[in-house]
C-alpha cells in the first residue's frame, strides 16, 4: 500500500456493535505507534448497543496527524452491510468485506473488492464467531503491508484472554491465500 | 505550497522537550485528561458521570484510590463541584469532569470558588445541545458560558481548550498550575471528539518528578483575602491547617467577614478582575500558522481546530494565502491574535455563532470576519478550503450544505 503524499494512511473499519471493530483498530493503532508511528482513532456508534454501526477511523503517519478524520480510506474494512453502504464513497482503496455479512458488492470496482470469509472460518475453525474480528485483522495486515510480528505483540498486549485462539485467527487472516494476488 | 511558519505558544512546549522517561500509549482523550491531572497531584475528584466525560469520573474511581486520593460520586453535578470546592479548602487539589448540561448545573458552585478564590480543575467535555442534544457528537456552545460560568459579573475566567490527546495531558497540568497561582477555578473547555478519541501519548513514568508541577501551598494567616490587590502566587487558604477560614458567598473584608459597604465590594472586584487582566500575559496560549503572508486567516478551537488547519495547508498548496489561529487560551480572549488586517474565516461548531463575535469585536474591520458554523460534525477539510477559496477569491463563503455564515 503506498501511502498519500504527507505519508498518511488511512484505514476505515466498520460493523455491527459487538463484532469488535473497536478492539481491531485499537491493536492496529497499538501496533503503529509500536513502529514510532503517530496514530489517530476516531470511535463512534449509533446508540443501540447491539445491532447499530461502529465505526473506527485510523489514520497513521510518521508525523503528528492534523485532521483525525477519514475521508479517502486506503484501506476500508466492512463487517456489515450497512457499514458497506454507508462508507463506501469514503474509500478510494482496497475494500475487505465478509461476504457473509455483505451480501452484495457494487459492480462498478470489482477490483478493489478482497472477500474475506471471517465470520464463517471462525464458526469453522473455533466453533465461534467471536474470532472472526482477528481473522480480518490478519487478513488487513497482509493487505495492508504492516508488520505481522508487531501485529502479534500488539494483540497480546491489548486483549486480556484467549490469546491461543485470537494468535490462530490472526494466523488464519494473514496466511488467506486470495490475499496473495492481492 | 508557499512556504510558511508555524509558532506554538504553551508551556508545554518546553516540558515535552525534556528527556523524560515514558511510555507511549494508544489512549482516548479522557484518558489523558484523568492522568494529567494525577500528574499535577490532584487527589480528590467529585461529580457525576455523563457522556462524554463519563470515563474520566470511571478512570479518576480506578486510579485515586491507587494514589491515596479520593473519588466521590455526588447525587448531581452541583454537589459534585461543590465537593470539590470543599476538598480544596481542605488542602487537597480537585477536579471535576462534566458536559454543557452538568457544566450549567455547576455554576452555582462555581461562582463561589471564584468569589473564595479557591483553585479547582473543571473540564466540560461538549456536545451538540441546545440542552442535552446528542450525547456522541461534539459542539462548542458553551464558549461564552466558560467565560460567565457565574452571575453577578465582577470577575474573570480563565479557560483552556485542547485539540489532541496529549495536548490534553500536558494542558491538565498546567490547568491546575493556573488554578493554584490564580488562586481561581480553571476550565478545560475540550469536546466530545477530543475527550473520545484516542491517540498515541506520551505519558511520564514517574509523575513525582515533574518539577513544573506547581505544589499547593497553604495560607495560614491573615489576610485570607488580599483584596484590593492584583498579586498572584498568593497561596489559598486552607481549613484546619492551624486556623478556620471564614468563606461565603457575599461580599466579604480581608478576613473573610461578610461585609456590606461599597468599599470593600470595590476592593473585591479589584481582586478578581484584576489578578488575572494584570497577568495576561501569564495565560497565553495558541497555535498560528501563516501569519505573515496570510490574506484570509481560519480561526478555530479543539478537535475542531484539526480539520481546519488541514484545509488551511491545502489551500495553501492551491496557492491561496491562507493563515490559520487556534486558540488555545479562549478566556482571557487573546485580542492580539486578531490585528492582522485580513479577513477571518472563524470555523466552529454551533450554528449561532458565538467565536466568531469575539473576532468581530477584535479584528480591525468586523465586515471582514467570516463566520462558518456548523454543528454535530467536524468541518470538512472539503468544507475549509472552499471557504478559505471563496473568502480569498471573492470576499465570501460559497453556500454549502449544512454551513451557516450569518451572524447578526
Amino acid at each position: 500500500m503506498t501511502p498519500t503524499a504527507e505519508g498518511r494512511t488511512e484505514i476505515l473499519i466498520s460493523g455491527f456493535g459487538g463484532q469488535g471493530v473497536i478492539r481491531m483498530g485499537q491493536i492496529l493503532g497499538l501496533c503503529a505507534i509500536k513502529q514510532g508511528h503517530r496514530v489517530t482513532m476516531l470511535k463512534s456508534h449509533g446508540t443501540e448497543t447491539r445491532g447499530g454501526y461502529v465505526r473506527a477511523q485510523l489514520v497513521i503517519s510518521p508525523r503528528y496527524v492534523d485532521s483525525p478524520v477519514v475521508e479517502n480510506a486506503d484501506v476500508f474494512v466492512a463487517f456489515s452491510a450497512p457499514a458497506y453502504r454507508k462508507f463506501f464513497d469514503f474509500c478510494r482503496g482496497k475494500i475487505l468485506y465478509d461476504p457473509e455479512m455483505v451480501e452484495e458488492i457494487r459492480s462498478d470496482a470489482p477490483e478493489r473488492h478482497v472477500a474475506v470469509a471471517a465470520t464463517q472460518m471462525s464458526k469453522e475453525r473455533f466453533n465461534n464467531v467471536l474470532f472472526a474480528n482477528m481473522i480480518m485483522l490478519g487478513a488487513l495486515t497482509r493487505v495492508a503491508a504492516l508488520d505481522y510480528e508487531a501485529m502479534r505483540t500488539a494483540m497480546v498486549e491489548v486483549i486480556p484472554r484467549f490469546h491461543e485462539q485470537n494468535l490462530g485467527a490472526l494466523e488464519v487472516g494473514y496466511q488467506l491465500p486470495v490475499l496473495s494476488t492481492v | 505550497m508557499i512556504e510558511h511558519k508555524e509558532t506554538l505558544v504553551a508551556p508545554w512546549q518546553e516540558w515535552a522537550r525534556r528527556s523524560i522517561k515514558g511510555r507511549r500509549l494508544l489512549e482516548a482523550g479522557t484518558y489523558a485528561l484523568t492522568e494529567g491531572a494525577i500528574a499535577a497531584g490532584c487527589r480528590v475528584f467529585a461529580g457525576y458521570p455523563i457522556t462524554p466525560a463519563t470515563d474520566i469520573a470511571e478512570y479518576m474511581s480506578k486510579r485515586l484510590p491507587q494514589v491515596g486520593g479520593y473519588y466521590m460520586q455526588c447525587e448531581d453535578e452541583l454537589a459534585g463541584m461543590h465537593a470539590c470546592a470543599g476538598a480544596s479548602l481542605g488542602g487537597l487539589k480537585a477536579m471535576t469532569a462534566t458536559s454543557g448540561p452538568g457544566y450549567t448545573l455547576m455554576h452555582d458552585a462555581y461562582g463561589w470558588s471564584i468569589t473564595n478564590e479557591i483553585p479547582l480543575v473543571v473540564v466540560d467535555a461538549m456536545r451538540v445541545g441546545p440542552i442535552s442534544g446528542i450525547t456522541g457528537a461534539p459542539g462548542q456552545g458553551e464558549f461564552y458560558i466558560a467565560r460567565y460560568a457565574s452571575h453577578g459579573g465582577n470577575f474573570e475566567t480563565i479557560v483552556l481548550s485542547p485539540s489532541s490527546v496529549q495536548e490534553a495531558f500536558w494542558l491538565t497540568i498546567d490547568a491546575f498550575n493556573l488554578a493554584e497561582r490564580f488562586r481561581t477555578p480553571v476550565t478545560i473547555l475540550t469536546d466530545q471528539v477530543i475527550s473520545d478519541m484516542w491517540e498515541d501519548l506520551f505519558i511520564p513514568d514517574d509523575y513525582d518528578g515533574l518539577d513544573f508541577v506547581i505544589p499547593r501551598k497553604h495560607n495560614l494567616m491573615m489576610p485570607f483575602y488580599p483584596v484590593g490587590s492584583a498579586d498572584l502566587d498568593v497561596p489559598p487558604n486552607v481549613i484546619g491547617h492551624g486556623t478556620g477560614v471564614c468563606v461565603s458567598a457575599y461580599t466579604h473584608t480581608e478576613e473573610g467577614y461578610d461585609i456590606e459597604e461599597m468599599e470593600a465590594q470595590w476592593a473585591q472586584t479589584f481582586r478578581l478582575v484584576n489578578k488575572i487582566r494584570h497577568h495576561r500575559a501569564e495565560l497565553t496560549r495558541y497555535e498560528t500558522l501563516g501569519l505573515d503572508d496570510a490574506d484570509v486567516i481560519a480561526v478555530a478551537y479543539g478537535a475542531n481546530a484539526r480539520t481546519v488547519k488541514t484545509g488551511v495547508l491545502q489551500a495553501r498548496r492551491r496557492g491561496v494565502r491562507a493563515g490559520f489561529v487556534r486558540l488555545i487560551t479562549l478566556w482571557p480572549f487573546l485580542d492580539e491574535l486578531f490585528e492582522r488586517d485580513a479577513r477571518y474565516v472563524v470555523c466552529e461548531l454551533n450554528y449561532d455563532g458565538q467565536l466568531v463575535r469575539e473576532v468581530m469585536r477584535a479584528a480591525p474591520d468586523k465586515r471582514k470576519v467570516h463566520f462558518m458554523g456548523k454543528s454535530a460534525e467536524l468541518h470538512t477539510v472539503a468544507e475549509v478550503v472552499a471557504g478559505l477559496d471563496g473568502v480569498a477569491r471573492s470576499g465570501k463563503i460559497p453556500e454549502l450544505p449544512y454551513i451557516w455564515t450569518e451572524v447578526r
